[in-house]
């Protein structure tokens, strides 16, 4: 039987599907990128404090893409 | 202001091109492969170290190897700036002053978010900055994941004995039959794309969290996850109060998931994509790769410890104490 490539055949298809999750990361960081701007060019002054809050919530939206990915690298390397 | 040399435009450009040079005569002569990945460190010892009856056995694996790395550069950096700093205090210089650069930005940073907490928060915050960060750019340093042991493996690599007896090297091509290909298991493996050492770090975070918590709020601390104060003075609202608190409880858990695998997650996408894309297009993409993952280390490293220093700070302030 065929099974050990349907199986591998699977696992790229798998892999695959789980990395859509990773379009709401990019609309995410998008958004953050966009508040940020909107803040910082609103209020000059406050650039560091905008900045290191912009790099936090990146950094949070990011994790969800990260997730995405592990459950990828699962499927493709260790199962 | 002592005199310093001149700027000149254009010198370092020779050693780029003869770096560019060097790449394209060793690609040449060594075709890149794609090489073998896998999320599990690969054990360096035959028998274990020692075992423990519940927990299991307890080998040596090159993750090991470098976080015992990690420890004893930050160990020497200590001592290199307590030498310079025991000279004179007031301008140090090297190594001494960017670290004096970065303790302050670290510090300022939790005063303006912790307050009368930032001396009890700041040593974690500091801590897990320094260690997350060398043991991120380790992995940037040629050398290390790709020199190791030959190991045989079904879906291996021919051999060539580059220095005979002293260096040996997989190369590209199809094994003869008959013989068994190899593949490379490396003595030192960056040691944040072990899940051991990011979940270890994430318990002890998150941990430390509730102590400080307990620590600056008493027993009241425990109203934060069973919020059985409003349950009888306003019936409808307590009760929800007290499903939010017990939707905090399983945030906490959900905090160590999203630490660990955050960091996980990066470094080793991003080992896997310097592999990768060096097998596809050896030419002058992995040096793009490369500032990449330097810039990527760097944020991590500070992301984990601003989330641990801010999670800290919340868990000093109780209810309707919210400051601005």
């Amino acid at each position: 039987m065929l099974t050990g490539d349907i199986v591998e055949a699977a696992k790229f298809i798998g892999a695959g599907l789980a990395m859509i999750g990773a379009v709401g990361a990019g609309i995410g960081i998008g958004l953050v990128g966009l508040g940020a701007l909107q803040g910082m060019s609103r209020n000059p002054d406050y650039y560091g404090t905008i900045l290191t809050s912009m790099i936090l919530g990146i950094a949070f939206a990011e994790a969800i893409a990260i997730y995405c990915l592990v459950i990828a690298f699962l499927m493709l390397f260790v199962l | 202001m002592e005199a310093k040399k001149k700027w000149r435009w254009g010198v370092n450009r020779w050693w780029v091109l003869l770096f560019i040079i060097l790449n394209i005569l060793a690609v040449a002569f060594f075709k890149p492969l794609s090489p073998h990945i896998q999320v599990a460190p690969e054990k360096l010892s035959e028998h274990p170290l020692f075992t423990l009856p519940v927990i299991g056995e307890f080998y040596l694996t090159n993750t090991m190897v470098a976080s015992f790395i990690v420890m004893i550069v930050l160990i020497l950096v200590a001592y290199t700036v307590k030498h310079i700093l025991s000279k004179s205090t007031l301008e140090p210089r090297g190594i001494a002053g960017a670290l004096e650069m970065l303790v302050e930005a670290l510090y300022n940073m939790t005063e303006n978010s912790a307050g009368k907490w930032a001396k009890v928060i700041f040593p974690y915050f500091g801590t897990i900055v320094l260690v997350v960060l060398v043991s991120n750019w380790m992995g940037l340093i040629p050398g290390v994941d790709s020199i190791g042991w030959l190991e045989h493996s079904e879906e291996g690599y021919p051999i060539v004995n580059v220095i005979p007896n002293v260096l040996t090297a997989i190369v590209n091509g199809k094994v003869a039959e008959g013989e068994t290909g190899y593949i490379v298991t490396p003595f030192v493996r960056p040691v944040s794309t072990d899940l051991n050492f990011t979940l270890a770090l994430a318990i002890i975070s998150v941990g430390m969290t509730q102590v400080i918590g307990f620590k600056a709020q008493g027993i009241r601390y425990l109203t934060k996850f069973f919020n059985v104060l409003n349950i009888f003075k306003k019936p409808f609202f307590g009760f929800m109060d007290f499903l939010v608190g017990f939707l905090e409880l399983i945030s906490e858990f959900s905090k160590i998931l999203s630490f660990s695998f955050r960091l996980f997650g990066n470094i080793f996408a991003g080992a896997v994509m310097l592999f990768v894309v060096g097998s596809l297009v050896p030419y002058f993409v992995p040096s793009m790769l490369i500032i990449f993952e330097f810039f990527i280390g760097l944020i991590q490293a500070l992301v984990f410890g601003m989330l641990t220093m801010v999670f800290m700070t919340m868990a000093t302030q109780g209810h309707g104490e919210h400051e601005s």
